[in-house]
């Protein structure tokens, strides 16, 4: 995987997670981030830090981007959310506009 | 002929939906209740359908399926920013799983619509919690609900409340209306079907200054009550149909209203005389007097609103006497003539409309040399002949009309050799051929109306050859063919019209279980009726497929109420009218 196919996200917490670009775009948030032209840092490092979302949350959330892409190629599979999680998911989804 | 008398009724015109699209909201009418009930249920996240859901649809579908937990674990919702917790509730209002209970985890979310229009089991007992959203609520919708006049009470502290709907609460009175003195935001107010509020009562309306749209269809009591709006300046849409209360005198303070734009007064006792006063509302785009005993004399009065556009006078005993004033009101776009004792002395006047799109002529006494003055209306879109003298001569000038989107020429005296006249209409995507004199032949002339998604040839007499040429109508989203001529080998013909939502094959008592089989693949289907056939219930296992299906009909077939239920529940989950039942 070539480093500018890849971004990072890091959590509240400092955990990094590395995902592929066009999975992390299925956020508009993110997409608007990565693709607005100079102003963003973001744009040029390819890292978006996310100091108000949990790392288990960003977890789902990235489990959240590659289960879309594969939604969208056809394998549409059940997306398993933990009721413990679901209101925090929500204000997560809601930033991203996810 | 009970078929025939019933499919009519289904013609009638509904102005909201020209005006203003099928908009949810305040088009709601008591009928569409049990559609709301019943096709609401179940709506999941779409499968298959390739759309993929977004996370927080996700998550707002999965606090749905298990909201009784979700309550017992966090109480109340009002951690939650108040743009989620919206969704949520709208969510469990749509799939109607919102309950008394539920609706108490909302309590203080701050939300600002609570839409239970057609909600069942709202009462008083909810408006507390509704309340509770204090100055953030916006939009109230109880229409249909079982709230009092003492649920008005907590309610008068959402003093911010644009939009409210109390249509068919037939609970409140003029007491309750009280309480709505404080809403000065108050846009919109819909009071539909309420016997109990009278002209005492309405004079709370003189408060709510800001006005824009009132609603008050079917009160019958409101005789006297529309003095009080004489102040509401910024009212641009008043609904008083079928109030049959309302006479001459209440059109007077209406008078002053100048930015009322549309005005439905449908089915009361207004006159000529009543509509005089209308004459300075210069910015009425809309006007609806259907079922009003006036006459061609209110025209003079009508030609003033310079702004006219539409302009529905179905019903309203015309006769030709004093209708040369039609050709004053050249800006009008739509038409409804229908059921008037006009003849074509009449069209004459219609001539110089230029700007006409859609002319409703159903039922008059208007015949083949009253069509040459439509020759030159090149923008209709929609022309509505239905029960007149019109015959095949007649139709030959509307040839040009290339414009035409929707034509009825049901119950008229055209024949095969005048559809040959039509084939230039290219435009056309809706067609009832519904006559008797309607044959194969004149099917057959119709093949070039590739664009066609609608044709109603109920009782015309077409037979298993005719069918042949429905392959060029692929666009078909709906086909009644009911003349009895048809086989299960006509019915193959009907394989590939695959957009197909509806069809009727009704009394066609040759179709037999293979008809079943041959329509199995269209599964666009939402409404099949195959009555009075020979269709048993092995019949029944070939439209399993057929996942749309809401309406099912196979009266006087072989097919029993039992078999039916069972298929409607293993395999028909959408399927909610059906027949027998």
């Amino acid at each position: 995987m070539k480093k500018e196919d890849t971004v990072k996200l890091i959590s509240a917490e400092g955990f990094e997670f590395v995902i592929d670009k066009n999975a992390a775009m299925v956020s508009q948030t993110i997409r608007n981030m990565l693709t607005s032209p100079g102003s963003f840092s973001e744009t040029q490092h390819g890292v978006v830090r996310f100091p108000e979302i949990s790392t288990p949350i960003l977890e789902k959330i990235c489990q959240y981007f590659y289960w879309s892409l594969q939604f969208a190629s056809g394998k549409e599979t059940e997306f398993y959310i933990e009721p413990e999680l679901t209101l925090e998911l929500m204000m997560a989804a809601n930033y991203l506009h996810t | 002929m009970g078929g025939a008398c019933s499919r009519k009724r289904d013609q009638q015109v509904n102005e909201e939906t020209v005006l203003r699209g099928v908009n949810g909201k305040y088009s709601k009418s008591s009928s569409s209740k049990w559609l709301r009930t019943s096709f609401r249920l179940g709506v999941d996240i779409p499968q298959g359908s390739g759309k993929c859901p977004s996370l927080m649809e996700l998550c707002i579908h999965k606090i749905r399926k298990d909201i009784d937990a979700y309550i017992n674990k966090y109480k109340d919702f009002t951690m939650l920013p108040r743009d989620i917790s919206q969704q949520i509730i709208n969510e469990l209002i749509d799939s109607h799983c919102l309950t008394e209970v539920s609706l108490e985890a909302f309590r203080d979310c701050a939300l600002q619509d609570i839409n239970l229009g057609e909600y069942p089991g709202v009462k008083d007992s909810w408006i507390d919690a509704i309340s509770s959203q204090g100055s953030s609520l916006l939009s109230v919708d109880l229409s249909g609900s079982d709230v009092t006049d003492s649920g008005m009470v907590p309610l008068k502290d959402c003093e911010n409340i644009q939009d409210l709907s109390l249509s068919y609460c037939d609970q409140i009175s003029d007491n309750g209306l009280k309480h709505l003195r404080g809403f000065s935001n108050l846009t919109s107010l819909s009071l539909k079907k309420n016997n109990s509020i009278t002209a005492q009562g309405m004079c709370v309306l003189s408060n709510l200054l800001n006005l824009i749209n009132l609603d008050l269809e079917r009160c019958s009591g409101i005789h006297g009550g529309l003095v009080h709006l004489k102040g509401l300046t910024k009212l641009e849409s008043l609904n008083i149909r079928c109030c049959n209360c309302i006479t001459d005198s209440d059109m007077k303070p209406l008078s002053g209203l100048t930015n009322l734009k549309e005005l439905q007064i449908s089915c009361s006792k207004v006159t000529d005389l009543g509509v005089a006063y209308l004459k300075g509302l210069s910015k009425l785009v809309l006007v609806n007097m259907e079922g009003c005993p006036v006459t061609a004399a209110c025209l003079g009065s009508i030609s003033a609103l310079v702004a006219l556009s539409y302009l529905n006078l179905n019903r309203c005993n015309f006769s030709d006497d004093g209708c040369e004033k039609f050709s004053g009101l050249e800006n009008l776009r739509v038409l409804n003539l229908g059921f008037n004792n006009i003849t074509n002395v009449c069209l004459v006047h219609l001539k110089g409309l230029s700007h006409l799109e859609s002319l409703n002529l159903d039922s008059c006494r208007i015949g083949d040399e009253g069509m040459v003055h439509l020759a030159g209306l090149v923008r209709l879109k929609s022309l509505e002949l239905s029960d007149t003298l019109v015959g095949s001569n007649g139709i030959r000038h509307i040839s040009g009309l290339a414009n035409l989107e929707s034509l009825n020429l049901s119950f008229t005296e055209v024949n095969d050799s005048g559809l040959r006249k039509l084939g230039g209409l290219t435009s056309l995507k809706s067609l009832n051929l519904d006559s008797r004199q309607i044959t194969d032949t004149g099917l057959a002339a119709l093949t070039g109306l590739t664009g066609l998604t609608h044709l109603d040839l109920f009782g015309a007499r077409i037979t298993d050859f005719g069918t042949n040429c429905l392959r060029y109508f692929k666009n078909l989203q709906s086909l009644e063919i009911c003349g009895g001529g048809l086989t299960d080998a006509g019915v193959k013909n009907m394989k590939d019209l695959t957009s197909l939502t509806l069809l009727n094959l009704s009394q066609n008592s040759n179709l037999t279980d293979k008809t079943m089989e041959m329509i199995s693949g269209l599964t666009r289907l939402v409404s099949l009726n195959i009555s009075n056939s020979r269709i048993t219930n092995a019949g029944l296992q070939h439209i399993k497929p057929l996942k749309n299906l809401r309406s099912l009909s196979l009266e006087s077939c072989k097919v029993t109420a039992t078999e039916i239920k069972k298929l409607q529940s293993t395999s028909l989950p959408n399927l909610v009218s059906f027949r027998p039942e």
